[in-house]
């Protein structure tokens, strides 16, 4: 250490003199990192032993009043503080800026994650044993939020980042973590001990030590003393560290005095890098803008805090640390390798990846070597994942080993969720949900268990409020609405701003509301995360993204379309599946034509159309022969390309490529229905005329019966694409068919019917009675000799009975599922 | 077959002073001054049988920092050169799995350096790298576990003396490391002949009533490569497969690394072939950042792109440096154009599969042209290859 100390330009003499003074001061100061199991079991030590009357935590001091919900009997973790910020007479000038239009009063909020283990809560529940006060110190995130200058945009980060709690930047780490991460110390230390992560070096140095709570404090100290003496001065004055310690100096100072307490008395419970703080610094912490504000203990879950949800909360592994605390509190630390790997073995099996016991007892070893060999005492987290894949994935982890990653993952995160005592009252969401319904005059399905169907016009302001609520919870899954007809794709039309929606109130819906808690305070805050965590979920897959961007747009959430957008783009250049590109370019399409009315930035989704289109376009002979699960998309992405370059009002949209791709495509085929609908594409660009068409289901009456058969998936394939050129070349094709019917032997007949049948249901009705036409001119039937066709010179009762046989034979046509 | 067999119970390093008119020499004598260096400070504990602490050999492999060291009774600082680039993990996950109970096979895409990491483990453990076993279509039983001089047979019957040890014999007797090669090119019945080996850890010699039995001393273990793109053919027994720890060796993960690696290879070769001719960074990067893109499907601005059928390595990269050179030498310029590189590429991506000259072809037209706008280099690429691609 002394080396990585000096080689970080560091005096050693001086670091120690630093950290004795700051131990050594009257008032109390212990350091901590988030959620770690070490520092808490450290910490309920000292305060037990030293016994405060007031404990100082780094909690979010808006939320005082909450703490007793939070160390109430009924209240079990994961828990979260939420605090909301409402900016309602736009005191910091980000109306339109930070919300979605200038007479939208911006929101702010941020979330305290606390775990069982959390040092912060171990805290609250211990000085509530031992009768002591807590008292938060941390300053209001909203007093963090900067003002707008009128040149520049609010910076992202601003608008939903909480001090050393949640970062939805998804860094992985809190601010505190950064710093320390970014410090020369760190990077030294990491350098010359071959830690591959911060959390592998935290663990090594911090969560396995054995060392007792005043050693422990002091190394913490003087490791984070090394990584603030290290850090970019530039970074702790902009990341708003500065404002929150002088709040927390101030608060301090405050309580003591008002309360008549000495020094000795307290003790203050923070981040280690807070520890040292300029005691000498004057400046007043900012003061807090005029607003609404608004604080709550919310319940959470271990996928939540976990890094893998992607909002950084600083927990790799909640299920794992949370074993590790419960073990080590009844001195069972040893025990927690042998369970942790027991457990994640089990789990492995259930997953579907076989592994014995020898392995239990192999991935133990192995862990324990591999720790001895990077210099631990005990093995962590990263040694005993280590020694699962090596000693039980039999190949590559990413593709024989994702069962047991998947099993991984489960063990460590775990599924628990939190419980907040019912003393605190209706949830937030569940009020906002309640009082947009009284909004937008959705009074009369309140309660009532009735049916109401509403239809709306998006073109009206309050009709499109209305859409957008009902979208939002759609989007949530909350059983009130359904939307029962889509809008159509042609502005010109008026129908691509009607919707139709039945809306009955259902007894599930309170319930499922709390559920969403755990996405944000409000329906529009649950509806950004979870839009948010999909968007990054799909980021691969260009056709669901693309539907994502078409979501955010009907749930009207600006601010996350310019990300969906970007998103899109990236997707679109990741995705290499026809389908998927079909897809995106389908919901693309439909988006342009919104455009105007949203306010998109049509440049961009021009070119995101071109890219989608390009690359749709080599993807295509990839489905030249895909299995018959997959027909029904790949026509629908067919018709989508094939509608951009009919229309043909892009000179950017090179046809020669989509037809060069749908004629490789169809060489290559060896799949009729496919074969079918790329020729049946090809004669509706005119790249083949109807009657070579025609003469590719003539070539059927050619071949073999075993061949014969699949001329009608072949002619489904055709009709499944067709628009025009049925209807301009229905006698060549009429007369194809009619030359492969007439010999055709009854049982071949018979097998290809069903497909026939299915082929001709494409075809709307006019395109039905263009073939009939022809049918009819072919045999010698005029429009006179056509409607006597359809005399019945029979007697009424036998026609009845005819009647009743045809409707009986369409019965067991229907059971036997022909199309 | 048995590749190369030393002779019994023999697991003495060769020393540097061994004859250098060899075209390869083992890794415990090319780098015989490294591995020196580091026994003389290895202050650690080392399992039997080893000649290195396992820290020790995690420096020699990853590199380290230079020792000062007597060498051939002169005193001077001996540089420790990083013999395996990647992650050093899977290093340190190799040789704890080398000191316990099971074998290590080392999986992977060809040319990733699973032969390259065996050679330096088992130089480094056991001072010798050079009882290996090449696993064929024709590795037989005998080739995994001893067979007869069938003349003194003959003569003599069955004596001790009048076997021919294997491989894997000589490694137990003496405690060192077997390399099995390719182990996935040999039938599962010949494979599975390792089974009572790596669990008894003997050898049974029914022929020889008096001395059956050949044991292990501490520290035999085997190592053990196979291809990927061998799975499937002649996939391990369960029961084989449980008494293995899978390492899996993927290709090199970032583009600096892959070109320094392209770099010092395609040096030593060209200097190797006695060739006058140097190949600028410039064309080495754009040879690693095609071979990247291709190889990963993805270019670096993000656009998806086909992946060939074959499996674009570090080691193709380095042969298709190697190839320009020499065209550039003998029908070229004499320097080492983006030209040569596109000429040389085809034969490296279109192997078994024709449909991969479609790969090149898009790869051509959707990211070669774009960037032929402003480059010069990426044009000559672009331009040679569309010709060669016709």
């Amino acid at each position: 250490m002394r080396n990585v100390l000096d080689a970080a330009d560091l005096d050693v003499d001086a670091l120690a003199s630093q950290v004795d003074a700051v131990l050594n001061d009257d008032l109390y100061w212990f350091p901590v990192r988030h959620h770690s199991a070490a520092v808490a079991r450290c910490l309920e030590t000292v305060i037990s032993e030293r016994k405060p009357k007031v404990v100082f935590v780094e909690g979010p001091a808006e939320a005082q009043e909450l703490i007793p919900f939070v160390t109430d009997s009924q209240t079990k973790p994961p828990i979260a503080i939420y605090s909301s910020y409402r900016d309602d007479n736009n005191v910091l000038g980000l109306a339109g800026i930070a919300s979605p239009a200038a007479d939208i009063p911006p929101r702010f909020g941020c979330w305290y994650p606390l775990l069982a283990y959390s040092p912060e809560y171990v805290a609250m529940q211990t000085a509530n044993r031992i009768g002591a006060d807590v008292i938060f110190i941390d300053l209001p995130h909203h007093a963090l939020i900067k003002r707008s200058d009128k040149t520049s945009a609010l910076p992202s980060s601003v608008s939903t980042d909480a001090p050393d709690t949640v970062d939805r930047k998804h860094s992985g780490h809190t601010p505190s973590d950064e710093l320390i991460i970014e410090s020369g110390f760190y990077q030294r230390l990491a350098e010359v001990a071959g830690y591959r992560s911060w959390n592998e070096a935290w663990d090594s140095l911090f969560e396995i030590t054995n060392a007792d709570a005043e050693q422990f404090r002091r190394e913490l100290a003087t490791f984070c003393l090394a990584a603030r003496l290290t850090s970019d001065p530039r970074h702790i004055q902009n990341d708003g560290t500065l404002e929150r310690e002088r709040h927390f100096l101030k608060t301090i100072r405050e309580t003591l005095s008002r309360r008549k307490l000495k020094p000795q008395q307290a003790m203050v419970v923070c981040g280690g890098f807070h520890l040292f703080l300029d005691r000498d610094d004057q400046t007043a912490p900012p003061p807090c803008p005029e607003g609404t504000v608004y604080t709550t203990v919310v319940p959470y879950s271990y996928f939540r805090i976990s890094e893998l949800s992607g909002y950084g909360a600083g927990n790799r592994a909640p299920q794992y640390y949370q074993t590790a605390w419960e073990l080590m509190r009844s001195g069972r630390e040893q025990d927690l390798l042998p369970e942790h790997v027991v457990a994640l073995l089990k789990r492995a099996r259930r997953e579907g990846h076989a592994t014995s016991a020898a392995d239990g007892v192999a991935v133990t070893q192995h862990a324990r070597m591999l720790a001895g060999l990077r210099g631990r005492a005990t093995p962590i987290l990263d040694d005993i994942e280590d020694a699962v894949i090596t000693c039980c994935c039999k190949g590559n982890p990413d593709d024989e080993g994702v069962a047991l990653r998947r099993a991984i993952d489960f063990i460590n995160i775990g599924t628990k969720v939190g419980k907040v005592t019912s003393k605190l009252g209706r949830l937030p969401i569940v009020h906002d949900f309640f009082a947009q319904l009284s909004d937008l005059d959705f009074g009369e399905v309140l309660g009532h268990e009735r049916l109401v169907k509403i239809e709306l016009d998006k073109r009206k302001p309050d009709e499109e409020r209305r859409s957008v609520f009902l979208h939002r919870l759609r989007f949530l899954e909350v059983p009130l609405a359904v939307l029962t007809e889509m809008p159509g794709t042609e502005a010109s039309s008026g129908l691509l701003f009607r919707e139709r929606w039945s809306l009955k109130w259902n007894p599930k819906i309170e319930t499922h509301l709390v559920e969403q808690t755990l996405l944000g305070d409000s329906i529009e805050a649950a509806v950004l995360s979870k839009l948010h965590e999909m968007v990054a979920t799909d980021s691969q897959h260009a056709g669901v993204t693309c539907a994502h961007l078409r979501r955010a747009l009907d749930m009207d959430l600006p601010h996350l379309v310019v990300e969906v957008q970007a998103a899109c783009g990236s997707a679109v250049d990741a995705d290499a599946q026809f389908v998927s590109l079909g897809s995106a370019l389908g919901h693309l399409v439909v988006i342009d034509r919104y455009a105007v009315y949203r306010n998109l930035r049509r440049t961009e989704l021009a070119d995101l159309i071109l890219r989608c289109f390009d690359r749709a376009c080599f993807a295509l002979p990839d489905v030249a022969s895909a299995p018959p699960e997959q027909h029904a998309g790949i026509i629908s992405a067919l018709q989508s390309l094939a509608e951009l370059v009919l229309r043909g009002d892009r000179d950017d949209i090179d046809r020669n490529v989509f037809s060069s791709h749908v004629r490789t495509a169809a060489a290559q085929s060896t799949v009729p229905f496919l074969r079918g609908a790329f020729l049946g594409l090809l004669a509706e660009l005119r790249e083949i005329t109807s009657d070579e068409l025609a003469g590719h289901v003539a070539s059927f009456a050619q071949t073999s019966a075993d061949q014969m058969v699949f001329a009608g998936e072949f002619l489904e394939g055709v009709l499944a694409v067709s628009r025009t050129s049925v209807m301009l070349g229905a006698e060549s094709l009429v007369a194809a068919i009619d030359q492969l019917l007439k010999v055709a032997e009854w049982n071949v007949f018979l097998t290809m019917l069903p497909r026939l049948r299915a082929a001709f249901e494409r075809l709307h009705d006019r395109q039905v009675d263009s073939l009939a036409a022809c049918v009819a001119r072919k045999y010698g039937l005029t429009e006179h000799a056509t409607d006597q066709l359809t005399e019945l010179s029979t007697s009424v009762a036998a026609a009845a009975l005819l009647a009743d046989i045809d409707r009986r034979v369409a019965e067991i046509m229907r059971k036997w599922s022909f199309s | 077959m048995a590749k190369k067999a030393s002779p019994a119970a023999d697991t003495t390093p060769p020393t540097s002073s061994t004859t250098s008119e060899q075209v390869r020499e083992p890794a415990e004598v090319r780098y015989a001054d490294q591995l020196e260096a580091l026994r003389q400070h290895d202050q650690e504990a080392k399992p039997r049988s080893w000649r290195l602490s396992p820290r020790a050999i995690m420096a020699y492999i990853v590199g380290g920092k230079p020792l000062s060291a007597e060498i051939n009774g002169k005193k001077r600082e001996v540089p420790i050169t990083r013999k395996f680039f990647g992650d050093d993990s899977l290093v340190e996950r190799a040789i704890v799995t080398l000191a316990s109970e099971r074998a290590l096979l080392l999986v992977g895409e060809p040319g990733t350096g699973k032969s390259w990491l065996s050679e330096h483990l088992a130089a480094a453990i056991s001072g010798t790298s050079t009882l290996t076993i090449q696993g064929t279509a024709g590795t037989t039983e005998e080739h995994i576990k001893y067979s007869w001089n069938i003349a003194r047979i003959i003569a003599e019957g069955p004596t001790p003396q009048n076997m021919i040890p294997s491989p894997t014999m000589v490694a137990m007797r003496g405690g060192a490391l077997l390399r099995f090669e390719e182990i996935t090119r040999c039938v599962p019945d010949v494979q599975d002949s390792l089974v009572s080996i790596l669990s008894d850890k003997a050898i049974a010699i029914p022929e020889l009533p008096d001395a059956n039995m050949i044991w292990a001393k501490p520290g035999f273990n085997v190592i053990a490569t196979a291809n990927s793109r061998d799975q499937g053919v002649n996939e391990l027994s369960a029961a084989l497969k449980r008494r293995f720890n899978y390492i899996h060796i993927p290709i090199v993960a970032d583009q600096k690394t892959e070109v320094e690696i392209v770099q010092q290879r395609s040096g030593e070769l060209i200097a190797q072939y006695e060739l006058p001719v140097k190949i600028n960074p410039p064309i080495l990067q754009l040879l690693a950042t095609v071979f990247r893109e291709i190889r990963q499907g993805k270019t670096s601005d993000g656009t998806s792109i086909k992946k060939p059928s074959t499996t674009l390595s570090t080691a193709e990269a380095i042969g298709v440096a190697l190839d320009s050179a020499l065209h550039a030498k003998f029908f070229g310029s004499g320097a080492v154009s983006p030209g040569d590189v596109a000429r040389n590429l085809i034969g490296s991506i279109v192997k078994e599969d024709t449909e991969d000259l479609n790969v090149l072809k898009e790869y051509n037209t959707l990211v070669a042209r774009k960037r032929a706008l402003n480059d010069k280099s990426w044009k000559e690429f672009h331009d040679t290859l569309a010709t060669q691609l016709g």
